[in-house]
């Protein structure tokens, strides 16, 4: 069996693993179900079909080597069952908690298969699935696709629906990655541009949301009075979460600002946030944000699966006399070109930051991080568009990030906001005064979009 | 494969139209529905396969499918 290094996005979630000491920070875990009477034993079949149509899901890891690295392979083992738990007899919250309690568990072990389905009953006559994985596996993008995929399955075979086409093979998306990341000329391009911006603006500058005393607490426990970076905390990884809803009116004025302006939502985010994290430290100029990317881009990188989603930090150094629409043009000129660099392991990154700074172990940079997911999570199959439907993500209960947002679209033609927060630190007053500020924000900018960033900063 | 053809074999592979339904007026945001990313790890791949350094000035201009031919072809002879 032919044995492949890891991504860089899959990189990212085994280092976590090796830091956090725990496969727990790589857990993904979905529940998808519908208010039908659905057959089960199609069900399995679908879902067995499906373990060997997305090769992704066969995807195992052998033992570390010396150097505590491990390679990737793809076996063709196939479970002969897929394990049926049956919560109707409770409420529909015990049964949430109950998968979540699921989401928590961890695969130990190398060598073994990296996923868990189960067939669910679930309260109020739901009925589906439930998917328990690692993130090095697939993202949420390769989520939607294989819960779409299975789904079109079960149509085939319960309603003589068209037979899905084929996802495409997963080896063959991995071995184009992994030569693009070996592609020396493209490396050295890559590398050029990070190690630019450090010489253009120096070493980072940590900010928090929680203002400028974690900064001058991490000084204090360094014993140095320079430190740019804080320390990241490692023991207490519970996390919590906090969602936050936009209505469709409101969230449709900021589509209408982006597409007259010829901005990405995600920019306006990132804009919105680095604004708030400015103000809560004395109007730092120089900001950065880690932003989640989905390098998906061609028709087979969609639908492969796999973990495509890997986070860069988005640094950009803004004045207070900017204007909010200039603003927002350099955190997309900024974001382009971290588009084109997007093939780069941004350990790299810090690997040079640390080589130039002495940067001490365990600290960051960054105390926040965004998701933007625009694609819809609603089954798009069009035997079940008008069923009910009960799906959620569970959280895996180690955040390895201080407070990590995740901006989603309703079907109601609004957005989410959901906060992943490190309760050690963060309580919900944090988050929801966050969130406050952050609508206060861009909706002032929007609407006023020559105010400066000082003067918007003063006025919310 | 002549260049041309490569390079709308390549584009192909970010969307849903053929190489040979690829005009030159055709735009890579509104037809294509090219999202920023998919549009700059093209450029990527564009310098990869071709050999060439795009200018970021120049790569903000770009609308369709034949400016960033032309694009190509003028680094080309230009190297």
């Amino acid at each position: 069996m032919k044995k492949y290094s890891l991504t860089a996005a899959q990189n990212m979630h085994y280092q976590w693993i090796r830091q956090y000491n725990t496969q727990q920070v790589s857990g993904l875990s979905i529940v998808a179900s519908l208010k039908a009477d659905l057959d089960f034993e199609i069900l399995k079949k679908c879902i067995l079909l499906e373990i060997k149509r997305y090769g992704c899901l066969r995807v195992q890891f052998t033992k570390p080597d010396k150097n505590k690295e491990i390679k990737q392979y793809i076996t063709d083992k196939i479970p002969s069952d897929i394990p049926m738990k049956d919560l109707s007899n409770m409420t529909m919250e015990e049964a949430d908690n109950t998968m979540q309690s699921w989401a928590y568990n961890t695969f130990v072990g190398d060598d073994i298969p990296m996923y868990e389905f189960f067939l669910v009953n679930l309260p109020e006559g739901y009925k589906g699935f439930f998917l328990h994985m690692d993130h090095r596996l697939i993202d949420s993008c390769g989520v939607v696709v294989m819960t779409n995929d299975i789904m079109s399955l079960y149509t085939h075979y319960r309603f003589k629906s068209d037979m899905p086409e084929d996802l495409a093979d997963y080896e063959t998306v991995l071995e184009k990655d992994l030569k693009k990341a070996s592609n020396e000329k493209r490396f050295q391009k890559d590398k050029k541009f990070w190690d630019d911006q450090l010489d253009e603006l120096g070493e980072p500058l940590y900010s928090d949301i929680q203002g400028p005393m974690v900064l001058d607490r991490a000084r204090q426990a360094h014993n140095n009075p320079n430190l740019r970076a804080a320390d990241i905390e490692l023991k207490e990884l519970f996390v919590a979460v906090k969602d936050y809803k936009l209505e469709a009116e409101p969230t449709k004025k900021l589509f209408d600002f982006c597409q007259n302006h010829q901005l990405s939502m995600t920019n306006l985010l990132l804009l919105g946030m680095r604004t708030y994290l400015s103000k809560m430290n004395n109007g730092q100029e120089d900001i950065s944000i880690q932003n989640f990317i989905s390098r998906r881009s061609t028709q087979d990188e969609w639908t492969s699966g796999g973990s495509r989603t890997i986070m860069f930090p988005c640094r950009t150094r803004i004045m207070p006399d900017t204007d909010f629409l200039e603003a927002a043009y350099q955190i997309q000129n900024m974001q382009n070109q971290i588009y084109m660099h997007s093939n780069y392991d941004p350990a790299f990154i810090y690997d040079e930051i640390r080589k130039r700074y002495g940067t001490p172990e365990n600290t960051t940079y960054e105390s926040c991080y965004l998701t933007y997911q625009p694609m819809p999570v609603k089954m798009e199959n069009p035997f079940l568009k008008d069923i009910k439907m009960h799906s959620k993500w569970f959280a895996n209960g180690a955040a390895t990030k201080k407070m990590y947002l995740t901006v989603s679209h309703t079907e109601d033609g609004g957005m989410n906001f959901s906060y992943h927060y490190q309760t050690v630190d963060l309580n919900e007053k944090h988050v929801e005064l966050f969130n406050y500020y952050l609508m206060k924000i861009i909706f002032t900018g929007i609407e006023n979009p020559e105010l400066s960033i000082g003067e918007l900063i003063n006025i919310v | 494969m002549s260049m041309e053809s490569k390079f709308k074999e390549l584009i192909s592979q970010y969307c849903q139209s053929s190489p040979e339904d690829l005009k030159n007026d055709i735009r890579f945001r509104e037809d294509l529905d090219f999202s920023s990313l998919d549009f700059m790890s093209f450029l990527g791949e564009l310098e990869d396969e071709f050999d060439v350094e795009l200018e970021q000035d120049k790569i903000v201009q770009i609308r369709t499918v034949g400016e960033a031919l032309t694009m190509i072809k003028d680094l080309q002879e230009a190297s």
